[in-house]
C-alpha cells in the first residue's frame, strides 16, 4: 500500500502563538490520484498546504514522506524540486508577460540562466501546452486571456517543472460550467499521465464529480479518508460540521415589526437578487462560506461598495446610500470584518477613536472640538459598555481584543444607529471576550436596535441569530428560524 | 496575416505613432520648415540627451519606481568631467570613464537606498537630488566652468556623411553624438529582451510576489536598474558637454519631468510592468516634436512647461483609469447563475461519470 503513495503525511501539527492551528494530521496521496480536501472555513486546509509548499515548518513530530524520500524539513525549493507544485488562487502568474514566457519563466530562473534564449522558451511553452492538449497563442499577453486559460497556463507552468503532485486551491471558483468541464478533462488527463492532483473546493457536485478520494478537516483536526463511494452529500457535511457550542444560546424571538428592507439587490461580479427584511430588535445572522458575497453586500448596504441594482428601505422610506455618510446619516452602521485595520485608528486614544464618528455632535459652531462634550460622550460609553481599564487616554493598540472590539462598537453605537451591521464580531478573541459581545449584542437588540451579524463560525450564528440567512455564490440560498437550527441544516445551504 | 493586423491594432505603441504622424501634418501645415533635413536634424541633436537619459528612465518606471534626481546627476556629472579635463587631463576616453563611474556611483547610492533601505524610490530621489544640487552649487558657486580643450572641443564636431541640405548649398552630416544614443538604444533594447535581468524587470514590474516566490532577486535587479541608469545619465552628461563646449550648472534644472513626461508619454505605465524601447523611441520623438512645434509657431516659452505638465498627467491619467476599469472588471464573487438545485446535479454528475 505504502509504495502507491506519492506523499505521506502524518502526524502533522502546526502551533501559532495562541493557536493550535493543526492537529495530528494524516494525509496520504497516491500516483495518479484526484484527491479532495475539505473543510469549513478554518478548518486548517490552507495551513496544512503551506507545510505542503514549504512556507510553514510543522511542529516536532511530524513524518513526511514524499516520493518516498523522508523529507526532514521542507523549504519551498525543496517542496518544488519533489515535484509539488501550488497553484494559488491569484495563479502567481505575470499578467504583462506573454504565455510562453509565463510558462518558462520558472524553469529560467531556476537554470540560473543569464540570458535569454526564445526558442528555447517557446519550445518549453509548447510542448507544456502539448502535453495539456492546448492551444493558445504563445505570444499572447497574459492579461488579455480569460481566467480560465491564465489558469491553464498555471498548471502548463507546473508542468515544465515537472510537478507529480499538483495542489489546486478552489480553481473553479471564477469559472464557468463550460470552463470547469475542461479543467476536469485536463486534471483527468493528468491523472492518466500519473500526476496526482490536491483539490480544494466547496462545490461538493464538482468534488464528486471529480474526486477519487476525500479527505475531510475539522477544527485543525483530520476527520478520516473516504473512496467516493463511501460518502454523499449528507454524510460529507455531517463530517465537515459539528464543532463544539461553546456559547449560551440565546433564546430565539419571532419578531413582526419589520424596519428595514433590502429588495432584489444585485452587484454584478460581488451578488445577486438579495431580498430580505429585518423586523426591530431582531438580530438576522447571515453566514456562508468565503467568497459567498457577504461582506460584499453588508459593503454594498453600507454605500462602500455601491450596489448596481435594487432598492433599500428603511422604515418606510426608500433610501440612497452611495457612500458611508449617507448611511450613517439615516441610521445605518457597519463594523468590518478586520477591526484593527479597518475599524480603529490604533495609535490614537481610546477617547479619540470614540468621538471619530459624531465630531459635530461634540464641537462648537466654529467648528472645534469641546473638550468638555468630548470628555462628558467618551466617559458615558466607558461606563456603558464596561471597557476597561476605563482610562480615555489609553492608547488602543494597548487595550485587549475584546476591549478594542468595544471601543468600536461604542463608536459606531455613539452615532445611534437604528440598524448595526458587524462583520465577523468576534473574530480572533478569546472565548470569554466573545460570549461578552455576544450578550451585548443581544442587550442592544432588547433595547430596540435591529442587528446583522456576519459570521463564518456557525456556532455564533446558532447562538445569536433569531433568523439565520444563507448565502451561496452571491445569492441566497436560504432564510432558515433560528430555533432548533443545526450547523448541518445551514452547511447543507452553504454549499 | 490578419493576426498582425490586429496586433498592430492593439498595440500603445501604434496609436502614439499614429498621434506622431498627425502632429507632424499639422505642424508642417503652419510651418514648412518643420519637415526640412535640416530642422529634424536640429531636433535630434538637441534631444540626444534627453533620448538616453530615457532609456534608463524606462527601466525604473517598469518596476514601479521613479527617478527625479536625474538632473541633478547629469549635473554633477557635467561639473565633474568639466572641472577634470580642464584642470586634469582632456583625454577623451579618459572623461568618458570618468563621467559614466561618477554617474554610476550615483545611480547606485539611489539603488541602495531603494533596494536595501526600502525607502519609497520618490523619496529616496528626492533626497539624493537636493544633496546633490546642493554640492555642485557648492563646488561651483553657480558659475560656468569654460576653457574646455580644443580636442574635446573638436571630437563634439565630427559628423558622419554629408547629406545635401534641400533648398540650399549647404551640407550636413550627422552629429557623432546620435552614435552614443544609438548605443544606448541597442544596449537597453538588448538588456531587456536578452536577459534574465531584463525579463526579471518586467517580471517584477508584472507581480513583484509572484517573482520573488519563484526566486528573482528582486534587489540586485533595483540595484542594476538605478546604477545602470547612472551609467547612461553619465554618458549623456559627456555627450552634452561636447555639444554645449562649456559646462552650466544650472542647465538642468527641470529636466526630470521632461524626461519622464517623454518615457510616459511613450506607454511606459507609472505602475510598472508596460512599457518599450520602441515605445519610448516613439515617446521621445513625439515630446520633441511638440517642443519643436511650439517653437516654430512662435508660441512663448512658458507654454511649454504647461503643455508638458498637462502630457504627464493625461498619460497617467490614461493608465490609471485603465486600470481602474480592470480591476473593476475582475470578479469577486462566483455568482450562482444556474437555476437548478447544484446538489441533484451533482449526485447526477457522479453516476453518469461513473457510467
Amino acid at each position: 500500500m505504502a509504495q502507491n503513495m506519492f506523499l505521506r503525511m502524518h502526524n502533522v501539527s502546526k502551533t501559532f502563538p495562541g493557536v493550535k492551528a493543526l492537529k495530528n494530521i494524516d494525509l496520504e496521496v497516491e500516483y495518479g490520484e484526484i484527491h479532495a480536501l475539505i473543510g469549513e472555513n478554518g478548518a486548517g486546509k490552507s495551513t496544512l498546504i503551506k507545510i505542503l509548499s514549504g512556507v510553514y515548518q510543522p511542529d516536532e513530530g511530524a513524518e513526511i514522506i514524499i516520493d518516498g524520500v523522508v523529507q526532514k524539513t521542507i523549504t519551498p525549493l525543496d517542496s518544488l524540486k519533489r515535484g509539488i507544485a501550488v497553484i494559488y488562487q491569484d495563479f502567481s502568474l505575470f499578467p504583462n508577460l506573454s504565455v510562453a514566457e509565463n510558462i518558462a519563466m520558472v524553469s529560467r530562473v531556476e537554470k540560473r540562466k543569464k540570458i535569454v534564449n526564445w526558442r528555447e522558451t517557446n519550445q518549453i511553452a509548447r510542448s507544456a501546452l502539448d502535453k495539456l492538449g492546448l492551444r493558445i497563442p504563445l505570444s499572447k499577453t497574459l492579461s488579455e486571456l480569460s481566467v480560465a486559460k491564465q489558469q491553464l497556463v498555471a498548471i502548463a507552468r507546473a508542468l515544465v517543472n515537472d510537478a507529480k503532485l499538483i495542489v489546486m486551491d478552489e480553481p473553479t471558483s471564477a469559472l464557468s460550467r463550460g470552463e470547469v468541464e475542461s479543467l476536469f478533462s485536463i486534471i483527468r488527463n493528468l491523472k492518466e499521465q500519473g500526476i496526482s492532483i490536491l483539490f480544494i473546493s466547496h462545490k461538493l457536485d464538482e468534488l464528486f464529480a471529480i474526486s477519487d478520494r476525500f479527505s475531510i478537516l475539522r477544527d485543525g483536526k483530520y476527520v478520516g479518508t473516504f473512496g467516493e463511494d463511501e460518502l454523499d452529500d449528507d454524510r460529507l457535511i455531517s463530517l465537515m460540521v459539528g464543532r463544539k457550542i461553546e456559547y449560551k444560546i440565546f433564546e430565539k424571538r419571532t419578531l413582526v415589526d419589520p424596519i428595514f428592507e433590502v429588495r432584489n439587490l444585485s452587484k454584478a461580479g460581488n451578488f445577486k437578487d438579495i431580498s430580505f427584511t429585518l423586523h426591530r430588535g431582531e438580530i438576522l445572522g447571515i453566514t456562508g462560506l468565503v467568497g459567498a458575497g457577504r461582506s460584499e453586500l453588508a459593503q454594498a448596504i453600507f454605500g462602500l461598495n455601491p450596489s448596481d441594482s435594487g432598492e433599500l428601505i428603511l422604515e418606510g422610506k426608500r433610501l440612497q446610500v452611495n457612500a458611508p455618510e449617507q448611511a450613517v446619516q439615516h441610521g445605518i452602521s457597519y463594523i468590518p470584518e478586520n477591526r484593527l485595520t479597518e475599524g480603529l485608528i490604533l495609535k490614537k486614544t481610546m477617547s479619540d477613536n470614540i468621538c471619530l464618528t459624531v465630531l459635530k455632535q461634540i464641537s462648537s459652531r466654529h467648528g472645534l472640538i469641546e473638550k468638555a462634550a468630548q470628555n462628558k460622550l467618551v466617559e458615558k460609553w466607558i461606563e456603558e459598555m464596561h471597557i476597561r481599564p476605563n482610562i480615555p487616554n489609553m492608547i488602543t493598540s494597548k487595550l485587549s481584543g475584546g476591549n478594542q472590539q468595544r471601543v468600536v462598537l461604542s463608536k459606531w453605537l455613539a452615532t445611534d444607529p437604528k440598524v448595526l451591521i458587524v462583520d465577523e464580531p468576534t473574530n480572533g478573541i478569546d472565548i470569554g471576550a466573545k460570549a461578552d459581545i455576544h450578550q451585548l449584542l443581544r442587550d442592544l437588540s432588547e433595547q430596540g436596535m435591529s442587528i446583522i451579524v456576519i459570521s463564518s463560525e456557525l456556532p455564533e450564528i446558532l447562538a445569536i441569530g433569531d433568523r439565520v440567512l444563507v448565502m451561496r455564490r452571491g445569492k441566497i440560498a436560504a432564510t432558515l428560524d433560528g430555533k432548533n437550527l443545526t450547523q448541518e441544516e445551514i452547511m447543507k445551504e452553504a454549499l | 496575416m490578419n493576426n498582425i493586423f490586429s496586433q498592430i491594432k492593439r498595440s500603445k505603441e501604434m496609436g502614439i505613432l499614429a498621434i506622431l504622424v498627425v502632429i507632424s501634418i499639422i505642424i508642417s501645415a503652419f510651418n514648412s520648415s518643420f519637415l526640412t533635413f535640416g530642422n529634424l536634424l536640429d531636433v535630434v541633436k538637441s534631444n540626444i540627451v534627453l533620448g538616453i537619459m530615457s532609456m534608463g528612465m524606462l527601466l525604473v518606471l517598469l518596476t514601479g519606481g521613479i527617478d527625479v534626481s536625474i538632473a541633478s546627476v547629469i549635473s554633477a556629472v557635467t561639473v565633474i568631467i568639466g572641472r577634470f579635463m580642464v584642470d586634469y587631463s582632456s583625454n577623451i576616453f579618459l572623461i568618458f570613464v570618468v563621467g559614466v563611474v561618477a554617474g554610476s556611483l550615483m545611480g547606485l547610492i539611489n539603488g541602495l537606498l531603494i533596494a536595501k533601505l526600502k525607502i519609497p524610490p520618490i523619496v529616496a530621489t528626492l533626497g539624493t537630488m537636493s544633496v546633490i544640487f546642493g554640492l555642485v552649487l557648492y563646488l561651483t558657486n553657480g558659475n560656468w566652468i569654460t576653457g574646455i580643450p580644443q580636442n574635446f572641443i573638436d571630437f563634439g564636431r565630427v559628423t558622419i556623411g554629408q547629406f545635401p541640405v534641400a533648398g540650399s548649398d549647404q551640407i550636413q552630416g550627422i552629429p557623432i553624438q546620435f552614435l552614443f544614443l544609438l548605443f544606448a538604444i541597442a544596449l537597453t533594447w538588448f538588456i531587456l529582451k536578452y536577459t534574465m535581468i531584463g525579463r526579471g524587470i518586467y517580471a517584477i514590474g508584472g507581480n513583484r510576489d509572484s517573482a520573488e516566490r519563484i526566486g528573482m532577486n528582486s534587489e540586485n535587479i533595483t540595484l542594476f536598474i538605478y546604477t545602470y541608469e547612472g551609467f547612461l545619465i553619465g554618458l549623456a552628461g559627456v555627450v552634452h558637454t561636447s555639444i554645449m563646449r562649456q559646462v552650466d550648472p544650472n542647465a538642468f534644472i527641470g529636466f526630470e519631468i521632461q524626461v519622464i513626461a517623454a518615457v510616459v508619454l511613450g506607454g511606459a505605465s507609472v505602475l510598472g510592468g508596460y512599457g518599450s524601447v520602441s515605445g519610448t523611441i516613439i515617446g521621445v520623438s513625439l515630446f520633441c516634436i511638440i517642443n519643436n512645434g511650439l517653437i516654430l509657431m512662435h508660441i512663448p516659452t512658458f507654454w511649454q512647461k504647461i503643455v508638458v505638465g498637462i502630457v504627464l498627467i493625461t498619460s497617467i491619467s490614461f493608465d490609471v483609469i485603465q486600470k481602474r476599469m480592470h480591476d473593476k472588471k475582475n470578479i469577486k464573487v462566483d455568482i450562482d447563475e444556474s437555476e437548478s438545485s447544484f446538489k441533484r446535479l451533482g449526485v447526477a454528475e457522479k453516476s453518469t461519470s461513473q457510467a
